[in-house]
């Protein structure tokens, strides 16, 4: 009985999983946008946008490891970022 | 404890009132710190008594203290420099101390410089009942005193921002049901998900209470003072118009203004100062109408610069309605 049920099982799990990635996939959108201007904010200096002061950004340096890697990522994908929203919102 | 601060455009006489008004306060009894901010420092002279970066008393009751303003330039881009060290300790190499002399033109430091100052003598004046500072000329001061308001608008923003990220990390977290990783310097390290475990929203929190305990101190009308002092004439009046619609708009207790200088003639008038008379009854005028509600001393002009502690007695007696604000 219980082999018998196993590809059911592990077609729900497939489906479920897809289902998951789906639902997540807007969100994930989303979270990398607001990280985007989550770092522009905070170190848009770099390409002239206006910062918040000094001592706010500068305290908050030790712990940018990751907000700079996400500058450094927006400038490499730039030229992909049309596409990847046309792929996204499944325009073609 | 009292703060005080006199606000006005340079040459009005607000190191004058300041150092007046602290006498009064001594007189009281109340043991009374000034201190001057102004970059173009007289409070020394005026007392007659040479002032430095220590408390000295001036007489009883009364201490005064004239801050090296470049020092604490100096002193405030240090502490910053420090702070990038700590994060960066490869930047000990690149000897960032040399840049200190470029940083200081850099937007902000002189304001930042100024309120690090007035923070800590709030903080440091445990066992002064009032303290008193003469600031540098309206620009700045208000630049100066609007600055942690500025800096709370931004920690909010910042911070409504990160909990924005936050709760869609964990949305995903959840709906994946596994941890948010990311790769980090070839090192994979897992990413935060609650305000709580997140150090950047940790710092954001306590830099917005550090702001808001500042503000508090500031707004507070039965701590804070402010006194904006003018002359009678049509530009100080405007400068000082402007100044009060700031205060008010960030909330900030302004409670009097001192018209410092005031033409009074016994006897009839010369023809050469009646253009002037006049032009000082409508710069009055215009004090009584933008300035209700304030309280309003008026000092005549002198016949001899009030300098030296007899002369600030004298002074002082015109501004005595002032310590019932």
């Amino acid at each position: 009985m219980n082999i018998s049920l196993h590809p059911i099982r592990k077609l729900f799990e497939v489906l479920s999983e897809m289902f998951r990635g789906r639902a997540v996939e807007y969100v994930s959108v989303e979270l990398r946008e607001l990280e985007n201007v989550f770092a522009l904010v905070l170190l848009g200096s770099f390409v002239g946008f206006p910062s918040p002061p000094t001592p706010i950004a500068l305290r908050l340096l030790p712990y940018l490891a990751k907000e700079l890697l996400v500058m450094q990522r927006i400038s490499e994908r730039l030229d992909d970022m049309l596409a990847e929203m046309a792929g996204i919102f499944e325009v073609t | 404890m009292k703060v005080y601060f006199f606000v006005g455009k340079g040459g009005v006489g607000k190191t004058t009132s300041a150092a007046a008004f602290s006498m009064l306060l001594a007189s009281r009894g109340l043991r009374t710190l000034i201190v001057s901010l102004d970059p173009a420092h007289n409070l020394g002279d005026v007392f007659g008594i040479p002032l430095g970066e220590k408390p000295k008393q001036i007489v009883e009751n009364l201490w005064g203290i004239e801050v090296d303003f470049d020092r604490a330039v100096q002193q405030h881009l240090k502490n910053l420099c420090d702070r990038i060290k700590d994060a960066y300790a490869y930047l000990r190499v690149l000897n960032l101390d040399r840049y200190i002399d470029t940083l200081r033109h850099a937007p902000g430091v002189e304001e930042y410089a100024a309120l690090e100052k007035v923070v800590e003598f709030i903080k440091r004046s445990k066992d002064i009942d009032a303290l008193v500072f003469d600031t540098p000329p309206t620009g700045l001061t208000v630049r100066m005193l609007a600055l942690p308001f500025v800096n709370e608008v931004w920690l909010e923003k910042l911070l409504e921002l990160r909990r924005a990220i936050l709760e869609r990390r964990k949305a995903i977290a959840k709906i994946l049901k596994q941890e948010l990783v990311a790769e980090i310097g070839g090192e994979k390290v897992k990413l935060p998900t609650e305000e709580e475990e997140d150090p950047v929203s940790k710092e954001l929190r306590k830099m917005l209470n550090e702001t808001r305990e500042v503000i508090n101190v500031l707004r507070n009308p039965s701590v804070t003072s402010i006194g904006l002092i003018l002359n009678p004439e049509t530009l100080p009046v405007l400068e000082a118009k402007r100044a009060l619609e700031t205060f008010r708009k960030l909330g900030l207790p302004t409670k009097f203004v001192i018209v410092n200088k005031v033409l009074r003639l016994s006897g009839s008038t010369p023809p050469e100062l009646e253009a002037r008379l006049e032009e000082q009854r409508k710069a009055l005028e215009m004090i009584e109408n933008e300035f209700r509600g304030l309280r309003i001393v008026y000092v005549p002009l002198l016949a001899r610069e009030p300098r030296g502690i007899d002369a600030l007695k004298e002074y002082a007696k015109h501004i005595e309605d002032l310590l019932e604000v």
